[in-house]
């Protein structure tokens, strides 16, 4: 065979079943290809004989003629009106695609496999897939795993999942603080707390307001961290909560200036260590920088002057 | 016998039972006493001493309340008093006396002790009342350190050693001390436990809450599930029986036969004779 020639690495026994599935192919293409004799493509044969060839190249390690069987099987399979096997094999296409280091192409087979899963009428799954997918790629382009990320959450949302978007949230937080991108992470959180407090999560929710305030603190901006910290407590659970006794201990702290003092309350508090680690860390290495900057001195009021009597 | 006789033989009587002549001792006492400063001390606080048990039990058999707590100051008074001449007492207790036996000076400090305690012994409506311990309830077990609410008399407040912190309070200080910081890092060591716990509990719940409706949702789709196999079940076994029952067997024997006797038949009519 031609191609066994390409590949001198693979093993004897492996070959029987590599041209089988290369005959597989043969025979499905021919299958679906319009040509003069064919006019109408036959998915319903030709599609199990893709997947059978797509899993045999992966066994194999082939993995670009496993994708493409995959394509081809996931084609198939809405041709035939059953997007959720088709969804199925995108993701496989994707993951592959991954392995490959196509990034662009591990992005838009994901975003294909979820559209498939919303064709179903299952967001869920959907935005399982796009979940699996950012997490695909956000080593190499976490913007768009941000993008990705961020739609799921929507989603889930739209469909009155929150619970089920609060691992989303958590990947994009942690994402953001990798980035950092405090802002946007605080920001995050406080939309965290929001859908928690839709699904009545107090745990989760108090955790999540607690958690913004740490990075706002984190990013040595006190005025943001107490207006988070104003903001959140209006809601009565955080208030009451330990996570908000915590959170007044720690900017009564800050508003003492003193550093030991916050160290204190980072180290013998009971909550923080709690908190997701990525924030445990942040606030271990609380205060950030010097505190001098963090309290800017304010001009001076001079201008109501007590002994000017106009 | 003769007048000098008898003379003779009284004093000899006389010197040999002296010691049983009272008024003679009384005389030689007070020969004695009259250079004993300690025992005439002595015999003026016994003398305080009956005056004032004299008035505590006036004290004791009055009725009028005012009238008792006016003898009762006075008997205070006069045990004041009488203390007060104790140490006078123990230091002319302690001087040699010509005179007396050895025993007997020996005995004197004993003799002040017991005085002073019969003092003590005087009720006075202080402490009268308030002789027994607080514990009630432990009446028959003496501690070594009774606890009393309000025995403390005010000349014993006036002594400067009163407040100064003796070895046992001091020890008592820092084992009280040692023993709070051990509970309270016992009592921390509970609190992060707690806390831990608390938060554990709180995460199982929303995860419990997160899944209730999944499980809810599969639930349904497997009961659907198996209605729908049921049903499949049903139909196939109605199917197979349709198809292999014995009746419909035996049909489709006969009819084989009846065509293989119409082929044979008509084979042998066609075959060429």
């Amino acid at each position: 065979m031609a191609e066994s020639s390409k590949r001198p690495h693979s093993a004897p026994s492996l070959d029987p079943r590599l041209t089988h599935a290369h005959q597989l192919v043969r025979k499905a293409d021919k299958l679906t290809t319009l040509s003069f004799f064919n006019w109408w493509p036959d998915w319903t044969q030709a599609t199990p004989l893709y997947e059978q060839a797509a899993t045999a190249y992966k066994l194999a390690k082939m993995l670009e003629e496993a994708k493409t069987c995959y394509e081809k099987a996931a084609t198939g399979q809405e041709r035939l009106s059953s997007p959720w096997t088709a969804g199925k094999h995108m993701e496989s296409a994707g993951a592959l695609a991954k392995e490959l280091g196509r990034i662009d192409e591990t992005v838009v087979l994901y975003r294909r496999a979820s559209e498939l899963f919303l064709e179903c009428g299952k967001a869920q799954p959907s935005a399982d897939v796009l979940g699996r997918g950012a997490r695909a790629v956000e080593d190499e382009s976490p913007e768009v795993a941000i993008r990705m990320y961020l739609d799921a959450c929507a989603m889930l949302e739209e469909d009155g999942r929150e619970q089920m978007a609060f691992d989303t949230y958590r990947a994009v937080v942690n994402l953001y603080i990798k980035l950092n991108r405090f802002k946007d992470a605080a920001a995050l959180l406080v939309r965290w707390g929001q859908a928690a407090d839709k699904c009545h999560a107090t745990q989760s929710q108090c955790k999540a307001y607690l958690s913004a305030i740490i990075v706002h603190l984190y990013d040595e901006d006190l005025k943001q961290a107490q207006q988070c910290y104003n903001d959140c407590s209006q809601m009565d659970v955080f208030y009451k909560s330990d996570q908000g006794e915590t959170a007044e201990k720690l900017l009564s702290a800050y508003g003492e200036e003193s550093s030991d003092e916050i160290k204190h309350v980072v180290d013998s508090s009971y909550i923080i260590p709690h908190l997701d680690h990525m924030i445990v860390r942040l606030a271990k290495q609380l205060p950030k920088g010097e505190l001098k900057t963090i309290f800017p001195v304010e001009p001076s009021d001079d201008k109501l002057n007590e002994d000017d009597l106009t | 016998m003769s007048v000098i006789d008898i003379l003779t033989r009284v004093d000899v009587l006389c010197k040999k039972y002296e010691k049983y002549d009272l008024d003679r001792q009384r005389e030689e006492d007070a020969a004695v006493s009259g250079r004993d400063e300690f025992a005439k001390l002595y015999a003026a606080i016994e003398a305080d001493i009956e005056a004032t048990l004299q008035k505590a039990e006036e004290a004791k058999s009055e009725k009028d309340r005012a009238t008792v707590a006016t003898l009762n100051s006075g008997v205070r008074r006069s045990k004041a008093a009488i203390r007060a001449e104790i140490p006078k007492l123990q230091k002319l207790a302690v001087k040699k006396v010509k005179g007396i036996t050895k025993e007997e000076q020996a005995s004197r400090p004993d003799l002040v002790e017991e005085l002073a305690a019969r003092i003590d012994e005087i009720s006075d409506g202080i402490t009268g009342n308030l002789q027994n311990p607080m514990w009630g309830g432990k009446a028959g077990v003496s501690k070594p350190m009774e606890i009393r609410v309000d025995t403390m008399h005010p000349d014993d407040l006036m002594r400067p050693e009163h407040f100064e912190a003796t070895e046992e309070s001091t020890g008592f200080r820092q084992e009280f001390q040692a023993r709070k910081t051990r509970q309270d890092q016992g009592l921390d060591v509970i609190a992060e436990g707690l806390a831990t716990l608390k938060n554990m509990a709180g995460d199982i719940n929303e995860e419990l809450n997160k899944q209730a409706p999944l499980i809810d949702e599969a639930d349904n789709k497997i009961e659907q599930a198996a209605a729908d196999l049921k049903n499949t079940n049903v139909r196939l076994k109605d199917t197979v029986t349709k198809l292999r029952s014995n009746r419909n067997f035996c049909i489709d024997l006969i009819l084989i036969t009846i065509i293989l006797g119409i082929a044979g038949y008509l084979y042998s009519v066609l075959r060429p004779q």
